[in-house]
């Protein structure tokens, strides 16, 4: 039952998968090249198909490594993405707050000369307290002042990028590649340059904490008081504050872990994948986490798998790009077309599984009561878990 | 100080134009992030026009920029079919809708942008050069010390802008239809006893939101960024939304709101130029409308009151 259950979650995602996959294949060939290359291209520029040559000194391995480089950051702001979610709350601001937590830890610490051993923990914290610091700032402006938080999270996604922008220019500008000064190699969370059997490699260690955070966010959820009273509230937070859970603490809780979590994307981003910030851009991760996280279904795990997906997409395009001769953007494209049909998912589970009630549906109260009665089959079955439109009253 | 008021007005009547659009999607009960796309979509389409015309028309003849408006609502319009299809008949999460709307929309245009300039015009890049719209100066009144400013270098856009403005007050307040849409945000149960499809209500006011975001969209390419290019991005549809909702989902309250960032920015720009301090501190500047938006919002959010029905799937058989 509960791997027929398993597989049931995962065939929606799947389907956006294969749709977005097609309206891909569908646009290259619009555009008279050859989809099956510019598919292979992808996946040899992320590094799950060996390529046909390689520079000096680095293989497939090298790619793979660069791949799971970007994954560190982009797992972490997925995180963040759902943890909101879970909680009834629309975290579209971890572009800002990431954009928060990498300048206040380029500046606290990046610059600071520690030694790795200092510098490695004291960046995990500042970024993750930083970031939490920006969510909860969110949290509190909804429950304390009732401001939407899709809007000020929007409003401070600019703020910080003007401000920080203006920090970067004035204090700490590098005059030539126009970013901020590189931070040292001994604070970045990246190993770079490690030469293991003649290949250089870049080593993100920080990935193995974003996994053990998605199992430790699974836990929460799934073991813990304060999860079952956040996931309550984002349910129905009539029921919760009727059941006395303090919507407004736990509204605070929510944001500030999801701050928390864009926080370590955000240093994993910009003292790891990167080692500087290019003022006056956000980054487009905390959109594409968006896309990441609902076709992993909101589930730690799903998160992990999707993550490696939406990465690779990215990864892969450059490369693509030249054997193809297809524009890198279509990998946005694709994110996008994801993130479009995993927004479906009602609807492609109601088709899925459709058949059966539609015609009980058209037996008792016509076509259009059908999507109503399969909805209402839907939630009984997944104990309420896909309820979250129908307790949003 | 003229000057403030003067590009205060040109970044404020287009950002009206979209916020109405938001609020007659909104008030239908469509939550629509997806404003910047559509905006960003309808502005492709115009400046697609014309360039892909420019050989046809006259040097000087103003009937591609009236035409290119056109194009651009009917773009913006046939662009947001997508969200209104994935909103109201596959019922999606609205926030999501519009956030992938927009994500498409930045990807698309850039990606057709290159094609057309590069299989058209043989010359690869990813702006549509349409130039900056020719202004108008009323005279007399243009003479009158301050108000004046209101009526000097106008884009001939802003009075269409107004005259749409008004038109879709009208529609919304004092027509059926009008009244029919903002049931449907408030309780839609009603509106379907009456008789009337909340499907085709939503869908048309997404498709009116849609429209009017493009318009708006073809006003910042004639005027700030005299192009299409990915510039166009530059995040006007999400103070569109701050707007209407600091507006309280009502038109002239949103206009107000509107009027409050563009004099905002164009004083916060003209300050910074007029003490030449380094074009560092136009960031600081830069940040100053949405830094104010968010003191505005936090003080005045406690009375908001949303359409009821905002952002909820409308379930006919939900009690």
């Amino acid at each position: 039952m509960k791997g027929r259950a398993v597989l049931k979650s995962l065939s929606v995602p799947a389907i956006a998968i294969l749709l977005s996959l097609a309206a891909f294949a569908a646009i290259v060939l619009l555009t008279g090249k050859n989809p099956a290359v510019a598919f292979i291209g992808i996946l040899e520029g992320s590094g799950w198909l060996p390529r046909s040559g390689y520079p000096l000194g680095s293989g497939q391995l090298t790619d793979v490594f660069r791949t799971l480089d970007a994954l560190t950051p982009m797992m972490f702001a997925s995180l963040a993405v759902a943890v909101a979610f879970r909680g009834g709350l629309f975290n579209i601001g971890v572009s800002g707050q990431m954009l928060f937590a990498g300048f206040v830890s380029t500046v606290t610490i990046g610059y600071s000369g520690l030694p790795s051993s200092a510098a490695f923990p004291l960046v995990i914290f500042v970024g993750a307290s930083s970031g939490a610091l920006a969510g909860g700032l969110i949290g509190l402006l909804k429950c304390r002042f009732n401001v939407n938080e899709v809007v000020s999270s929007i409003m401070l996604n600019f703020i910080f990028q003007y401000v920080i922008s203006f920090f970067i220019n004035t204090s700490y500008i590098d005059p030539v590649s126009r970013h901020s000064a590189a931070v040292g190699k001994d604070v970045c969370l990246t190993l770079t340059d490690v030469f293991i059997g003649g290949y250089i490699f870049r080593i993100p260690w920080a990935l193995a904490i974003a996994l053990a955070c998605a199992v430790l966010t699974l836990v929460f959820f799934t073991k813990s008081v304060r999860g079952f009273e956040m996931a309550a509230v984002g349910k129905n937070t009539r029921a919760a504050r009727y059941a006395g859970m303090s919507v407004e603490r736990n509204i605070l809780v929510t944001m500030f872990l999801s701050g928390a979590f864009a926080g370590l994307a955000g240093v994993t981003y910009y003292l790891g994948y990167y080692d500087s910030i290019m003022p006056g851009t956000l980054s487009p991760m905390g959109f594409d986490a968006i896309a990441t996280a609902s076709l992993g279904n909101m589930h730690p795990i799903g998160i992990i798998a999707a993550g490696v997906l939406v990465t690779s997409l990215g990864q892969g395009s450059t490369y693509m790009s030249n054997i193809a001769g297809v524009r890198p953007e279509i990998a946005s494209l694709v994110i996008g077309l994801i993130l479009l049909f995993s927004a479906c998912s009602y609807y492609i589970k109601y088709r899925l599984e459709g058949g059966a009630a539609l015609r009980v549906g058209k037996k008792a109260r016509g076509g259009k009561m059908a999507m109503n009665t399969a909805a209402a089959e839907n939630e009984a079955l997944e104990d309420g878990r896909s309820g979250k439109e129908a307790g949003k009253t | 100080m003229s000057l403030v008021v003067i590009d205060g007005l040109s970044f404020a009547l287009p950002l009206f134009i979209i916020a109405v659009g938001g609020i007659y999607s909104e008030r239908s009960g469509v939550t629509n992030l997806a404003l910047e796309g559509l905006l960003g979509f309808g502005a492709f389409t115009g400046g697609l026009f014309v360039v892909l015309t420019s050989g046809i028309f006259p040097q000087g003849s103003q009937t591609p920029i009236c035409l290119s408006f056109l194009f651009a609502a009917i773009g913006g319009g046939a662009y947001s079919l997508i969200h209104a299809t994935l909103c109201v008949k596959f019922r999606a999460n609205q926030v999501m809708s519009g956030i992938a709307v927009n994500i498409l929309a930045v990807a698309l245009t850039g990606f057709f942008t290159y094609q057309v300039n590069a299989g058209v015009f043989g010359s690869p890049s990813d702006k549509f050069m349409i130039g900056v719209s020719p202004r108008v100066t009323a005279p007399g009144i243009s003479d009158i010390p301050v108000l004046g400013a209101f009526f000097t270098n106008v884009y001939p856009f802003e009075i269409m802008i107004l005259a749409i403005a008004a038109f879709c007050w009208y529609v919304l307040y004092r027509t059926r239809y009008g009244i029919r849409l903002r049931a449907c945000g408030d309780n839609p149960q009603a509106v379907d006893a009456a008789g009337i499809s909340v499907a085709k209500a939503r869908f048309g006011a997404v498709a009116i939101s849609g429209a009017l975001s493009g318009v708006g969209g073809m006003c910042f390419a004639y005027s700030i960024t005299a192009n299409f290019s990915p510039a166009i991005y530059l995040g006007a549809g999400y103070l569109a939304i701050a707007a209407l909702i600091f507006g309280n989902w009502k038109m002239i309250p949103a206009l107000g709101a509107c009027l409050i960032f563009g004099f905002a920015r164009s004083a916060a720009y003209q300050v910074a130029k007029s003490l030449e301090i380094s074009s560092n501190v136009s960031d600081l500047a830069m940040s100053l409308p949405y830094v104010l938006t968010l003191l505005l919002l936090a003080f005045f959010s406690k009375g908001n009151r949303a359409p009821r029905a905002l952002g909820e799937i409308y379930d006919k058989g939900k009690r």
